[in-house]
């Protein structure tokens, strides 16, 4: 090869090199000035998409669904005891006190209120019907409350009663559902479960949500109101009893030891390993857990669901009787289960529905005794919590799904043979306690027959939202990804009732 | 007092100053595009666009300079805007002109154009928003949790702890130093002090006469009501607390204990503590200052024994440990807190077989605020270690052998705000003795009785009527 042809073959190399350079660069720009807009685009708008070192909602983590997970922000409460008074009590025997309403007694209805409205059995003009309860101030602070609570009536200084809460349903199955999910349909999860997804539980042997009922029957709205939704199914709440086995299939059947189980939720939980390994499905190691949580729940449920442990003096302070399933015996266990470290207590009792079909539906009869029913064993509660040094670190909620008309209900347009009232979803009363919540307060305020709301109205959404900040979480940024979208518990509503925080 | 038709014409500019940012805009998307064979089509186009943006650059223009004789804005963003805004006029003439002799420099024009059509964009919404609007709302919700955390509402100095958080965020965006309608700026005691166009906005002493709480005051629809409408307004809340700063001497620097308070205002203060809005931080038993992530072994050493720890929150390095599932506590479980013992802030030790010797171990952490050993089997003698946590808030003894002996001996924790009494070996008798030896301690000793009632046990059954 001579110079000349070396000297050319370097040119054509160089040449070649260079024009590659020249292209690459080109096409690289070319190519990803799209991509680095975007990435641009992203960081710009970086507050919308991520939180910027905000709180963060817990990310699900198959394997460990129940560990102990901390909140955006301190918490004063660290459990929730949820009373729930299905069938909805009437607000105008038992804190709202309306003496305006007792001088329209047994006078029709104004039109104005009748106007528009809707109402789920009261048809053309119905009676007013004026408070059947005697009220008094109670307390150092002074709060109303009728003579149907003489127990509650001496703890009012340690709880807030707030008058001004209103739904937009007015049956109970959607309005309970409105209550603890956050919508009136099905699907969504409950307070409990979102709770548990956000926290776990500080007791592994423990689920972290328990459900009790008591009065006969489930709330209207059925499992769904302590469902998980669209929450991973571990969440759900778990319904014990109070009589009998606590939960349903808890004891080793005849003839098997507790060995012979422990090997054999073993041997399933090998074969699910295996599954797992081939799959991969999050939802194996769940199962695994929740195989290993049964086991564990088969010493720990019985252990802590027996109130014959207690001694006499607790049992009677909450009125409590061993055997039966009743509210008392439920709210006695909720604080035992409280103490233990489980994170959301549910209890429902039923049958607050006072039409006047019945003398057991009648404000001034069936009303009195269901509220001897609870008064004593609410009021044991917030004592004991409190004598316990519990009270202050766990929430204490108490209400229905709506409230009741100040008119007499008159079905079908004839008069009732007892003095009942309908359901009112413009305003009832809810109170609150320890965690972190102002005693002796009261928030809001119905017009002077307790009609609607005049100041402070509160919704479901409101309530769920001062839940949630009293367990160290901004409702707003708690939130699960589902079909695409991060759901939150308040959906686009909800704002913390801060004047009734201590 | 009626406008005069330059100040009319001037007030049309917030509506014209769009026309020609949006077609001078997509004149020059268009001519850029047209240089394409693919879009030839679009220079006819191109040219009409040019027209109509030159026209109304033009127009808004004369009309953005009618309103800057106003005087209510700044000067130095006012002239730089008014400049700028000629030039874009200018430039689009220019350019219009150059396109339609097709001369090829018109390139140039209306890429300067469209520089120009930015700046001047910008500027103009710093006149209007505000000159940090851009990046307020990071900025915003920073200082917001700062100002809104008032430990002690007495202790706050009024003016700029309570009453210039109010003022900055409803009235600040319009009386600022960048911009100061009715030529009243409320960003500082001075211009506070000296008001705007008509005078005097605060009279020291009476609310009801000064023109700042009258206008809050006038109803919303009345054109003198302030805010504005659509701005947002000030609360009750807010509006009480402004009067009440007035009324009560208009101090700059006093600090609310200072000053008389009403029996109206006094739950209103109050509530300034809880801090307002859905983040409500109220801080239960931490301590102020921060402290360095905990040891991660250490923290496993302390699971790995089935104990629960955890952060008190997300963005907290303080710990909370809770023994509840912890079987056959030994001693060396409880040396395991040493090595969390600067985060360990609220620890549970309820219903485990804890000695007075173990509490050796947690004496050393200092950083305690709740500490919870009921149930356990500590005595009088386990105090000695106890009195060492300076800043214990919470204790709970319920159900453990103590007596007035040990707990005289808490009295040096100034921290301390409430223990658990329940079931202890306290007798009756001491309870007197331990409040006067803890006199700022909330002691609860339990004990409650909920009577039976006869309706508790009966069933109420309505009287027949005679």
């Amino acid at each position: 090869m001579t110079q000349k042809e070396l000297n050319n073959q370097r040119l054509a190399v160089e040449a070649k090199q260079k024009e590659l350079q020249f292209f690459t660069r080109r096409h690289f720009l070319k190519e990803s000035a799209m991509g680095f807009g975007a990435l641009a685009l992203g960081s710009l708008l970086g507050s919308c998409g991520n939180n910027m070192g905000m709180a963060s909602s817990p990310v699900f983590d198959a394997a460990h669904p129940l560990a102990p997970r901390m909140p955006f922000f301190p918490a004063k409460a660290r459990s929730i005891i949820y009373l729930h008074m299905a069938g909805a009590p009437s607000q105008l025997e038992l804190f709202d006190y309306k003496p305006e309403l007792a001088k329209l007694n047994g006078q029709d209805c104004p039109p104005s209120l009748l106007e528009g409205k809707k109402f789920a059995f009261i048809r053309g003009v119905p009676k007013m019907l004026g408070p059947q309860a005697n009220f008094k101030q109670h307390g150092k602070s002074g709060l109303w409350v009728s003579d149907y609570l003489p127990h509650f009536s001496t703890i009012v200084d340690d709880v807030s009663i707030i008058k001004s809460v209103t739904t937009d349903q007015f049956n109970h199955a959607p309005a309970q559902l409105l209550m603890h999910t956050g919508s009136a349909r099905l699907g969504r999860p409950s307070i409990g479960s979102w709770v548990t997804y956000g926290l776990g539980t500080e007791n592994q042997n423990l689920p972290g949500f328990v459900v009790l009922t008591s009065g006969g029957n489930n709330p209207d709205a059925g499992k769904s109101v302590w469902g998980s939704g669209f929450l991973p199914s571990v969440y759900q709440g778990v319904q014990c009893r109070s009589e009998g086995d606590p939960v349903l299939f808890i004891n080793d059947p005849q003839g098997i030891d507790r060995d012979l189980r422990k090997a054999s939720i073993d041997a399933i939980n090998k074969v699910n390993q295996e599954q797992y390994k081939e799959f991969n499905d999050p939802e194996i190691l769940s199962r695994i857990s929740q195989y290993e949580m049964a086991y564990k729940m088969q010493i720990s449920i019985p252990e802590v669901m027996n109130i014959n442990d207690e001694p006499e003096y607790i049992r009677e302070m909450y009125g409590a009787q061993p055997g039966k399933g009743s509210f008392a015996n439920n709210v006695l266990l909720a604080r035992k289960l409280v103490e233990k470290g489980v994170r959301f207590v549910q209890l429902f009792d039923w049958g607050w529905d006072t039409h006047g079909t019945s003398a057991d539906g009648a404000v001034d009869i069936g009303l009195i005794n269901k509220c001897r029913q609870v008064d004593k064993a609410m009021t044991a509660l917030i004592l004991d919590l409190k004598q316990r040094g519990l009270l202050d670190e766990t929430l204490v909620v108490w209400g229905g799904e709506f409230g009741r008309t100040p008119m007499q209900e008159n079905r079908d347009g004839k008069e009732m043979p007892f003095k009942g009232r309908d359901h009112h979803a413009e305003a009832f009363s809810m109170w609150m306690a320890g965690g972190g919540i102002k005693g002796g307060t009261t928030y809001g305020e119905t017009d002077e027959i307790g009609y609607s709301i005049a100041s402070g109205k509160t919704e479901a959404f409101d309530i769920q939202a001062t839940i949630l900040n009293q367990l160290g979480f901004d409702h707003e940024k708690f939130t699960y990804e589902f079909q695409g979208r991060p759901f939150r518990l308040t959906d686009v509503s909800g704002k913390v009732i801060t004047d009734i925080l201590a | 007092m009626l406008l005069t038709i330059s100040e009319f014409l001037g007030r049309f500019h917030p509506v014209l100053v769009h026309l020609p940012i949006g077609i001078l805009l997509i004149a020059a998307v268009f001519y850029f595009l047209s240089l394409r064979e693919k879009y030839k089509a679009l220079q006819q186009a191109t040219s009409v666009a040019l027209l109509l943006g030159m026209l109304s650059a033009v127009g808004s223009s004369i009309s953005g300079y009618l309103l800057s004789i106003s005087g209510d804005y700044e000067a130095d963003i006012v002239s730089i805007h008014k400049w700028m805004g000629f030039a874009v006029a200018a430039i689009a003439i220019v350019s219009y002109f150059l396109y339609t002799r097709k001369s090829n420099a018109v390139k140039w024009t209306i890429g300067l154009m469209t520089i120009l059509i930015f700046i001047t964009g910008h500027s103009g919404g710093s006149l209007t928003h505000g000159s940090d609007y851009l990046t307020k709302s990071i900025a915003v919700t920073a200082t917001k949790k700062e100002q809104k955390r008032i430990a002690n509402v007495q202790e706050a100095v009024l003016y700029s702890d309570v009453v210039q958080p109010i003022l900055e965020e409803k009235c600040y965006s319009c009386h600022n130093a960048a911009k100061q309608k009715g030529k009243l700026r409320l960003d500082g005691p001075e211009w506070i002090s000296k008001g705007g166009k008509q005078g005097e906005v605060v009279i020291t002493g009476k609310a009801d006469e000064s023109e700042l709480i009258k206008r809050l005051l006038l109803t919303k629809q009345h054109e003198d009501h302030m805010p504005p409408k659509e701005k947002p307004q000030l609360s009750e809340k807010e509006i009480a607390l402004l009067h009440w700063w007035i009324n009560s001497g208009l101090s700059f620097d006093k600090k609310v204990k200072d000053l008389a308070q009403t029996e109206k205002i006094k739950p209103l203060l109050l509530s300034l503590q809880t801090a307002a809005g859905n983040e409500v931080k109220a801080k239960p038993q931490l301590p102020e200052a921060s402290v360095e992530q905990a040891d991660v072994a250490a923290i496993k050493k302390l699971t790995d024994r089935g104990v629960v720890v955890l952060p008190v929150a997300q963005n907290s390095n303080y710990l909370l440990v809770n023994f509840v599932t912890v079987q056959n506590l030994k001693e060396e479980d409880i040396k395991l807190l040493l090595g969390i013992k600067k985060q360990l802030v609220w620890l549970k030790l309820g219903n485990q077989p804890v000695t007075d010797d173990m509490l050796t171990s947690i004496a050393q952490c200092k950083a305690l605020t709740r500490l919870d050993l009921n149930q356990t089997k500590i005595t009088d003698k386990g105090f000695i270690h106890l009195q060492q946590l300076p800043n214990l808030q919470t204790l709970n003894l319920v159900g453990t052998a103590v007596t007035i002996n040990g707990l005289t001996q808490l009295k040096n924790i100034k921290a301390l705000q409430a223990i658990y009494l329940y079931q202890t070996s306290v007798d009756k008798q001491s309870y007197a003795a331990i409040k006067t030896a803890l006199p700022k301690v909330a002691i609860d000793t339990g004990g409650y009785i909920v009577p039976t009632l006869p309706g508790d046990t009966t069933v109420f059954v309505k009287p027949k009527a005679e």
